[in-house]
């Protein structure tokens, strides 16, 4: 597939597109937080429970007289790096176990299959909860926490696309050329089944955002990081007093998830477009 | 020694004093506490609502001593005395009683008539059975206190004289509800305290016998007929309501439903707010006896918290006013030194630190911390106590604060098992705290500081590893001291040594709001507050 | 029949085995925690002695070698004995059975309303495609799967019980009302209404698009041109070919996201009060409760695999000839 047809497939979602323009908004906005907001999100900038619009903050401030609008910009960081990382981790996890299971075939198959099914079986908001409360709650372990119990689906995608590989020819060709495994899989099968495993990834970091920022709210957060979920979870008890205290952070997420949905559907178009076709 | 006499002379008459006032006492004691609301007659009938939360795990009192088991425990349970709210002794189970003029002897009359809710008469002989082998077993600040007798004796029915190993002040502030609830001798003797099946169903002597406990939803107490004060107690009996959620707890006060919050039942955010209710009476009184005072814990072990300027610098680099204006909305009291202010012997002519960050960033220059590149002159790690949001916004107040004179906070999360498992292995360099000060500096501030109390492992020690012998000596020589002039000698130049070298930095005298509803009357009178029996509170109608 | 009892027998087989891995899997877990849980009682009773300490570790076993406490649980969790909070004094069998209606009731009813409405939508959506009926579901499924499901529950609740005043924000039941009968299902149903309807939106989006999709799917397919030239109505079409062959792919989702559905009960229960286990689950991992934690393990990991059977069942009534499924 070339470059042009990938573009055209992708635009044809207009939704796609609009996803796209959100989502580098937000990378924007992550990426020049120090410039719009300079300084510390977490200073006490201006008085306690300022309502948006008023004189030094646009959005607002907490109880403790912190700019929201400052928190936004500088969580979007947070968000983002922790969303992407987790999925790199979940589909280091996921595809490695996958391609085995599915290039072994046999015992191996299904060993790494019950294991997997043993993952999908625990509720997984359940299992992250847990492991961040247990080893502390920290950048890392939160990144730990939501690759643990994302890569499960990743698994059984890699899976399913190495099993129908594996008989193909031009493997088959490779195994009786001699090549070892390892070059197999990762010359011949990985760049044949990438594009539905591009789609998931894509899908996953929304979905990555969106626990990261549960685990905050329940106050599992990183406490050196100023995090969206952070705020909300902060602002809860705070709804009567200041609404918009959590009413912003939370438009945050929604926008950038729904960004990146927008995008995954938009990547499933343009790698994938027989599927998109009948799915009219 | 002359002076030592008249001491003691106003020890005893103190003993004295209260005798005579033992036959009218619960009217007297609530006339000096509450002279407006002793005016109307008190009304027989209604049922009070309280919150108590959490859930208590059980209610013998004498096995357990959380603060919400204390809240409806001390309905059924009784202690040997209560206290006012200047933690002077008044009476309770015991009548009267005295102290001999060496300070070694103290002498109970126990009231008359007085019965276990099963009916088996109360004695002298369960005074000595809960003092010197109940509670020695269950308590830990029971058997601190009463291993400190060389015997306890029944002299008759209603007579128990302690005496003690050495001089030692402090023992009478030792008797409240909490700290030593007279257990049955009839129902624990030889038994395993802990597996007794008598737990599910406590047996006190106090105003109220418990009837159901509905897990997860309330604890029903209903009036005891048989009480010893007779035509009390006034109501027929008290729900304790059990509401986890914070926010549902202030819906209840509001709404009515409940007559009665206590200690972090209402979040200090919510209280501005319901203090305006017509319907509610909010007071922060009746926590003398506990106290409680909030600090900056400091592991000496580490370098730079090792040095006294260092955390000079940190006391001068925070705003406590703030703190407990815009973090506690407005509860507390900002601190002078390690004596809560309505503790006895706590004395205000100590070494102050204001908020000055220059003043910091001066001492931190002395010490040859200079700014790095990025402004920062040390990093420190800081753990906020795991008690909730309030605790939480403290640590990034903590944070900023330091952060503005170059000390650069990164501050770690736990949970309280954890917390308390590194606190109290000196795994830390710095967290919040808070600890009850029990009424007497001997019994509730020593601890905090005195070498002897460097224990590896053991929670609310010395687990700052602070030493200084002429503070030890000083605290010690208080505790034996039975002339209180002497004593405040002592324990001022105790508290201006510590405010100088900073073992902790004191943050707030913390309070707590107790909301009630007016047309409750004559609750939360003494120094325990919420935790004494009621057997004097009534309802009017309206 | 026999096929179905023996798909159910395969099925507990498994899930017997699933379960006694999670139970070691948990036990080892909560065991690499750094918390000591007889410091945490004694901080709680405001004082702590080495005597006290020790005497709390040897009462709860704590001071046993580590397999033998794991060999002492499993036992014990065989015989149906889930262990006793030290923290609360009381057996964990007790503490979840008290919460787990409420969780149930939450859980369930937001399941089947999710799925109901979603599979409406969806395939509503699918029949009008195109129009602007089919814009206005997919937007909104799509914001609605956006939605971090807490941040809904703030909303709805700041809308609806504080400005509105219309429902109660938070808890079961009314406190100290006393209500009985019906008034006390109406009281409680009121108190529903929140909690189940943001758990429901969320899980109601993605069922939504899903079905939407497949249905288009399904209506390319060959049997369904069959059906159209031997000339059926079109909403016979719909409904008898298309929506019910494409409910299938919605039901095994479904049942896949069922346990996505109990956790995320943690978060609807601690933004509405509601005295279910996920909010146990919160307070026992703040306190340390290591038996109440595997105790709620264990029980949600059964309602997953009862929710999985229920979809199975479900999946059975719709196409009774898939029944060795999967």
């Amino acid at each position: 597939m070339t470059n042009r047809d990938f573009w055209r497939g992708f635009a044809r979602n207009k939704g796609a597109v609009l996803g796209l323009l959100l989502l580098l908004a937000v990378m924007a906005l992550a990426a020049f937080a120090d410039i719009l907001f300079p300084g510390d999100p977490w200073e006490m900038a201006t008085a306690p429970f300022q309502p948006p619009l008023s004189g030094d903050a646009l959005l607002g401030s907490d109880m403790l007289g912190r700019d929201i609008a400052a928190g936004i910009a500088h969580g979007a960081r947070v968000s983002l790096v922790i969303g992407l990382i987790s999925t790199a981790v979940a589909l280091l996890i996921g595809v490695t176990l996958g391609a085995v299971a599915g290039f072994h075939g046999g015992w191996v198959d299904d060993a790494v299959m019950r294991f997997t099914e043993l993952f999908q079986t625990i509720p997984n908001f359940v299992l992250a909860v847990v492991l961040v409360a247990i080893f502390t709650p920290s950048l890392t372990t939160i990144v730990i926490a939501i690759a643990v119990v994302s890569w499960p689906p990743l698994a059984r995608l890699a899976r399913a696309e190495f099993l129908s590989l594996r008989s193909r020819e031009f493997v088959q060709a490779a195994v009786t050329t001699g090549q070892s495994n390892l070059t197999i899989i990762l010359r011949q099968i990985l760049p044949n089944s990438l594009s539905p495993i591009i789609v998931s990834a894509s899908l996953m970091v929304a979905t990555a955002i969106l626990l990261e920022s549960s685990l905050s709210f329940l106050g599992l957060g990183d406490p050196n990081a100023m995090s969206w979920g952070y705020m909300v979870g902060a602002a809860r008890t705070m709804i009567r007093q200041a609404w918009w205290m959590s009413f912003f952070p939370g438009i945050a997420i929604v926008l950038t998830v729904l960004s990146l949905n927008l995008v995954g559907e938009g990547l499933n178009d343009a790698l994938n477009p027989k599927l998109a076709r009948s799915r009219g | 020694m002359k002076h030592r006499l008249a001491a003691i002379h106003r020890l005893v008459a103190g003993g004295l004093l209260a005798t005579a006032l033992a036959l009218p006492a619960a009217a007297l004691a609530v006339l000096s506490a509450a002279p407006a609301l002793a005016q109307e007659t008190p009304v027989r009938g209604g049922t009070m609502n309280i919150i108590v939360q959490p859930e208590p795990p059980l209610l013998v009192l004498g096995l357990n001593q959380q603060g919400p088991t204390q809240t409806v425990a001390g309905k059924i349970y009784q202690g040997l005395l209560t206290y006012d709210q200047k933690l002077n002794p008044m009476p309770s189970l015991a009548k009267s009683w005295t102290v001999s003029p060496d300070g070694l002897t103290y002498t109970f009359k126990l009231q008359e008539n007085v019965k276990w809710h099963d009916g088996k008469p109360f004695t002298a002989k369960d005074v000595v059975f809960t003092t010197s082998k109940f509670l020695v077993e269950t308590h830990p600040r029971g058997r601190a206190v009463f291993s400190r007798c060389s015997s306890i004796t029944a002299l008759d029915d209603q007579t128990v004289e302690f005496k003690l190993k050495e001089p030692f002040p402090a023992f009478i502030q030792a008797f409240e509800v909490s700290s030593a609830p007279m257990m049955p001798a009839h129902i624990y003797e030889g038994t395993d305290y802990r597996a007794n099946p008598a737990n599910a169903t406590p047996i006190g002597t106090g105003p109220f016998k418990f009837k159901e406990w509905v897990k997860g939803s309330y604890i029903h107490l209903v009036r005891n007929d048989d009480y010893f004060k007779p035509g009390q107690p006034y109501l027929d009996g008290i729900y304790f309501r059990v509401i986890p959620d914070g926010v549902s707890r202030a819906l209840a006060l509001e709404s009515g439903q409940v007559q009665q919050t206590q200690y972090s039942d209402v979040e200090p955010f919510d209280v501005p707010r319901l203090r305006q209710l017509p319907h509610l009476e909010m007071t922060t009184k009746g926590y003398e006896f506990v106290a409680p005072m909030s600090w900056l814990e400091i592991n000496h072990r580490v370098k730079p918290l090792d040095d006294k300027r260092f955390r000079k610098a940190i006391a001068h680099a925070i705003d406590r006013t703030f703190i407990r204006d815009k973090i506690w909305f407005g509860l507390g009291r900002v601190p002078t030194g390690p004596i809560n202010s309505v503790v006895k012997f706590h004395d205000p002519k100590v070494t102050v630190y204001e908020h000055s960050p220059d003043k910091a960033k001066q001492l931190l220059d002395e010490m040859g911390l200079k700014p790095g590149a990025d402004g920062t002159r040390a990093t420190v790690k800081v753990m906020p106590m795991p008690y909730g949001e309030t605790w939480s916004r403290l640590g990034e107040y903590l944070k900023q604060a330091l952060g503005k004179v170059g000390v650069k906070v990164v501050l770690e999360s736990t949970d309280a098992g954890g917390w308390s498992q590194r606190v109290a292995n000196w795994d830390y360099e710095i967290t919040t705290n808070f600890l009850y000060q029990y009424g007497d500096p001997a019994l509730g501030v020593a601890r905090t500081y005195i070498s002897d109390n460097i224990r590896k492992g053991v929670m609310f020690s010395n687990t700052m590893g602070y030493s200084n012998p002429k503070v030890d000596e000083l605290f010690a020589g208080a505790a034996r001291e039975i002339d209180p002039a002497k004593r405040q000698e002592m324990y001022s130049e105790v508290q201006r040594i510590l405010t100088d070298e900073v073992p902790v930095v004191w943050l707030l005298e913390m309070e707590f709001p107790t909301f009630i509803d007016k047309r409750v009357k004559n609750a939360n009178t003494t120094a325990i507050g919420v935790n004494d029996t009621y057997d004097d509170v009534y309802m009017t109608a309206k | 029949m026999l096929g179905l009892a023996q798909l159910f027998a395969g099925r507990l087989v498994k899930a017997a085995a699933i379960l006694i891995t999670i139970v070691v899997l948990n036990f080892l877990l909560v065991h690499a925690a750094p918390g000591d849980p007889a410091m945490v009682m004694a901080g709680e009773a405001g004082a702590a002695d080495e005597q006290f300490v020790a005497q709390l570790r040897a009462q709860f076993g704590l001071d046993r070698p580590l397999t033998e406490q794991l060999a002492t649980y499993v036992g014990k969790v065989v015989q149906g004995d889930l262990g006793y909070s030290y923290r609360q004094q009381r057996p964990v069998w007790d503490i979840l059975w008290e919460r787990l209606p409420a969780t149930l009731l939450l859980t369930l009813t937001a399941f089947l309303l999710s799925l109901a409405l979603g599979v409406l939508l969806g395939a509503f959506a699918a029949v009008q495609v195109g129009r602007w009926s089919d814009s206005a579901i997919t937007v909104l499924a799509l914001l609605a799967y956006a939605t971090p499901i807490y941040w809904t529950g703030l909303m709805l609740s700041l809308l609806f019980a504080v400005e509105l005043g219309w429902l109660p924000a938070f808890g079961y039941e009314t406190i100290g009302a006393g209500y009985t009968g019906l008034d006390h299902a109406l009281d409680v149903a009121r108190h529903m209404v929140l909690p189940v309807v943001t758990l429901a939106l969320f899980y109601m989006a993605a069922y939504a698009r899903l079905t939407r999709a497949s249905m288009l799917e399904v209506r390319g397919q060959d049997f369904v041109k069959t059906a159209r030239a031997k000339g059926l109505g079109p909403l016979r079409i719909e409904t008898r070919h298309v929506l019910r062959n494409a409910i299938l792919p919605v039901i095994t989702v479904a049942g896949i996201q069922a346990g996505q559905l109990v956790g995320g009960s943690i978060l609807i229960e601690t933004v509405f009060a509601w005295p279910g286990i996920g909010r146990l689950a919160f307070e026992a991992v703040l306190q340390r409760d290591y038996q109440v934690l595997l105790g709620i393990f264990l029980v949600t990991s059964v309602m997953v695999i009862l929710f999985n059977i229920l979809t199975d069942l479900l999946y059975g009534l719709i196409d009774p000839r898939i029944q060795v499924a999967r």
